[in-house]
């Protein structure tokens, strides 16, 4: 029998598909527990303080380690390589370091350590990424072995937010010895529980296990790989067959095919960046608070959650939801559902005939942004606000927004744990020209809020900073977003509301 | 020979200057500033202009575009201000990936396009003739990134035959030393490595090799046609040289020109396409860098691989051009 070369090609191809198909399921088959990780984000740089994206602070935290990290399940700071902390006064804060904790090469972590990671931050222009975190503190000083002195500018009493979870703490001596680039690249020493061993910039990141690292879990993986996959069907696809363990972020449209999936499972968590409508006081008509108030009357948002969001967010009263700090069950005032209200309020602004305003949103950067604010556009029509929809691209946005240039458009801020830090720079006078807004009396409640060292006040002080905000309402408060994971189901993992993989905590059955 | 290579290398100066000219002028045209774009949510006004005077954005244009032509004649192409790795290493980790893509892509459109073409050609309106021009215009019409996706949910979310994305299985492949992975798996003798990377390009390369597969096989087609009418085809029929010999010695020889010419043009549509590609398949090659560059104007990497797309597309049709002469030896390039 004569078979055409094509037919022999074509069983070539086939062999070769099937053989390769043998070899990626067998490469899983190993002692060796191997963990992968489907992310969205970059993977951009091995200085472990040269990016301030949240999924890059969580693994630069698993392999070098933090001072403290924020515990949702506590709903407060605890240490992670620092034992405690207090404040001797409003602007002196001691770090207590947990004694014997090593780096992966065997050295003590030690003050002159942590003295060493702030002048990194703050001084190294290659760092420049992280110099915020730095930048409320005036000096950090090596008490002891194991005492670390800090001094802020100002009584900052939200300090921690800055510092814990976003400081990773590296070796002076590696870095003495080989410089940064060398020793960020070639000996990355932490104190982490997972080594790193492989950095493909923009591509992957390999993490192996720290034996006998005390944060491990029993059960934690030995191999931890995160890849980064930017198309939300890739993620599902590679849970699905088997090549990622944890994809994050699965968009509401794909939800079901995780669901009907024998093989892996979501996992929600609720997010901390929270959206909303800002509206910049500094131009028209934006400048008459009962026009934003209008605003935030006129907008359908339990309807958006459910035919937009598919339900996968929780709705917001206020500037914050609940497990974010200083949340208020009890919040007030709150906008609801009022087309009428909206129309009333319109007209005692001196606009019952209408007014003409531009509305922006990013494309992609937020879960159906742009259909969610197509879905606004008739509700605030509905009222009178007549609105025109542009969609520019992100980076063109985000640099007209930083500079007070958009009068009026939907956005998101992430790692929102802490309200202080967020809430001052997008609403507390001169502190960013994004929004322009201005209030006295939210103001001085803010400049409260960073004074007051007992929590009872500082909450107390903040839940009337944020009534004070939303009455005023430069921004109507969205949503958060719940966040979906697709997670194997031979993996035990709960991801965080601030999206930092911390992939110690999870673990292998 | 030597004076036409010459004369093609200094005419490729003037290419490359204007090419640079313009994404400069673009970039700096577009809206958008990369220091806005890199610096977290919280950076100042103060950090952004500290960082735009360390990246040299604060110089007038054509003193950057000075500086940057400068470094470039010495090799260096500046510092990637997001992944703070000099542009040149970054393009050397990432473009034998795309180079490699770009070959299995050719390789699959040629060897499946190019013997349908002729086979169609060589039968006009057959039944292969029908079927090579239902799937050449499949093939032409198909966008690649909708037929990434399909690939994708079909082959490997449905039977789950080969992975989704990415390049490789860590810990599967050998030492780098071409940085083609099937190369080094060969030179290794490592087969499992060789079939490993085999399994992550086939899917990539069918998608991005498909549009020019359609083309090549209609190409070839029309080039097999028109041949066969040619008097010196007649004469070789007439001598009594069989059927087969007159089309594969004859008539596919003559019509290589057009088919070759044609896959050095395809290439640059498959070069450009490959940005695509790469980024549906998490192909880690220049195109998906220049993805992530234009996402956070990322001037010198932007600059650095649109100069990298445009000489490896200079250098394919200079290579196209030189193999006419081992094709037709009427050429001459003196």
């Amino acid at each position: 029998m004569r078979v055409s070369a094509s037919a022999r090609m074509a069983s070539r191809m086939a062999a070769c598909a099937v053989l390769a198909a043998g070899v990626t399921v067998g490469a899983t088959a190993s002692a060796e527990t191997r963990l992968t990780l489907g992310i969205t984000s970059n993977l951009s740089t091995v200085n472990p303080y040269g990016d301030s994206a949240s999924h890059l602070y969580g693994l630069w935290g698993e392999i070098y380690g933090n001072l403290c990290r924020y515990s949702f399940d506590k709903g407060g700071y605890v240490g992670h390589l620092a034992e405690k902390w207090e404040t001797t006064d409003e602007n002196t804060w001691i770090f207590h370091l947990k004694k014997g904790m090593k780096f992966h090469n065997g050295t003590e972590v030690t003050a002159k350590d942590v003295v060493h990671s702030f002048f990194r931050m703050s001084e190294d222009p290659e760092s420049s990424q992280k110099q915020n975190s730095a930048r409320k503190i005036k000096s950090v000083e090596a008490v002891d072995k194991h005492t670390v002195k800090m001094i802020s500018h100002k009584p900052t009493s939200s300090l921690l937010s800055y510092i814990c979870g976003l400081w990773a703490i590296t070796s002076k001596d590696a870095y003495d010895k080989y410089g940064a680039k060398e020793a960020d690249k070639n000996h990355p020493y932490g104190a982490g529980p997972y080594k790193l061993k492989e950095f493909v910039i923009g591509n992957r990141m390999v993490l192996e296990k720290a034996e006998g690292n005390p944060f491990l879990r029993p059960g934690s993986p030995d191999i931890v790989i995160v890849r980064k996959m930017t198309e939300s069907e890739q993620r599902v696809t590679a849970l699905l067959n088997g090549e990622v363990q944890i994809a994050q972020f699965i968009p509401p449209h794909l939800l079901s095919r995780i669901e009907k999936s024998k093989n892996a499972r979501l996992v929600p968590t609720s997010s901390v960046e929270i959206m909303f409508l800002a509206m910049n006081p500094a131009m028209k008509p934006w400048d008459n608070q009962k026009v934003r108030q209008a605003v935030c009357h006129a907008i359908n948002r339990e309807g958006i959650v459910k035919a937009l969001l598919k339900g996968q967010a929780q709705l917001l009263q206020g500037p914050i939801g609940p497990g974010q700090y200083a949340y208020n069950p009890d919040h007030k005032p709150i906008y609801d559902y009022n087309p009428e209200k909206a129309k009333k309020l319109l007209a005692e602004a001196g606009y019952g005939d209408g007014v003409d305003v531009d509305l922006y949103t990013p494309v992609a950067r937020y879960v159906n942004d742009k259909q969610i604010t197509q879905a606004m556009v008739p509700m605030l029509n509905a009222v009178g606000i007549r609105t025109k929809l542009h969609t520019p691209e992100w980076v063109t946005q985000w640099a007209n927004v930083r500079k007070g240039k958009v009068p009026f458009f939907y956005q998101g801020r992430g790692s929102v744990i802490d309200p202080g830090p967020a809430l001052s720079q997008y609403f507390e006078t001169g502190v960013s020209p994004r929004i322009k807004f201005s209030s006295a009396e939210y103001d001085k409640l803010m400049q409260a809020e960073r004074a007051a060292f007992d929590e009872k006040k500082r909450i107390a002080t903040l839940r009337q900073a944020m009534s004070v905000l939303t009455e005023q309402a430069p921004a109507c408060f969205m949503w958060t977003h719940t966040l979906q994971y697709g997670v194997a189901n031979n993996v035990d993992y709960q991801p965080r509301p601030d999206g930092r993989p911390y992939m110690s905590e999870a673990t292998m059955k | 020979m030597l004076t036409y290579t010459v004369k093609r290398v200094v005419g490729t100066v003037p290419v490359l200057l204007l090419i640079t000219l313009l994404v400069f002028g673009l970039l700096q045209l577009a809206p958008g500033d990369p220091a806005d774009i890199l610096l977290p949510e919280e950076a100042t006004h103060e950090d952004i202009a500290e960082a735009r005077a360390r990246w040299g954005l604060d110089k007038p244009f054509h003193e950057q575009y000075l500086n940057f032509l400068v470094s470039a004649v010495q090799g260096d192409f500046g510092e990637s201000f997001r992944y703070k790795e000099s542009v040149i290493t970054l393009l050397a980790q990432r473009f034998p990936a795309t180079l490699e893509l770009t070959f299995f892509a050719t390789l699959l459109a040629v060897l499946i396009g190019v013997p349908l073409g002729v086979w169609a050609g060589a039968r006009p309106n057959s039944w292969i003739d029908n079927f090579g021009s239902v799937f050449g215009f499949f093939g032409i019409s198909m966008p690649s990134f909708w037929m990434g996706i399909m690939l994708i949910l079909i082959v490997s979310g449905y039977f789950n035959l080969l992975p989704s994305a990415g390049r490789e299985t860590y810990g599967i492949a050998g030492p780098t030393i071409t940085g083609f992975y099937t190369v080094d798996s060969l030179i290794e003798g490592n087969w499992k490595g060789f079939f490993d990377a085999l399994s992550y390009i086939i899917m990539p390369a069918a998608t991005l090799g498909v549009n020019m597969l359609g083309i090549l096989m209609r190409v070839t087609r029309s080039a097999i046609l028109d041949v066969t009418h040619e008097e010196f085809v007649t004469t070789a029929r007439a001598k009594g040289l069989s059927g087969r010999v007159v089309l594969w010695r004859h008539i596919v020889r003559n019509a290589l020109i057009t088919i070759i010419t044609v896959v050095g043009l395809e290439l640059g549509t498959l070069l450009s396409g490959s940005i695509i590609v790469e980024t549906v398949f998490a192909w880690p090659g220049i195109g998906n860098l220049l993805i992530n560059g234009l996402g956070t104007r990322d001037y010198p990497l932007i600059t650095g691989v649109v100069l990298a797309y445009t000489v490896l597309f200079v250098t394919v049709n200079f290579l196209i051009d030189i193999s006419y002469g081992a094709i037709d030896p009427r050429i001459r390039f003196d």
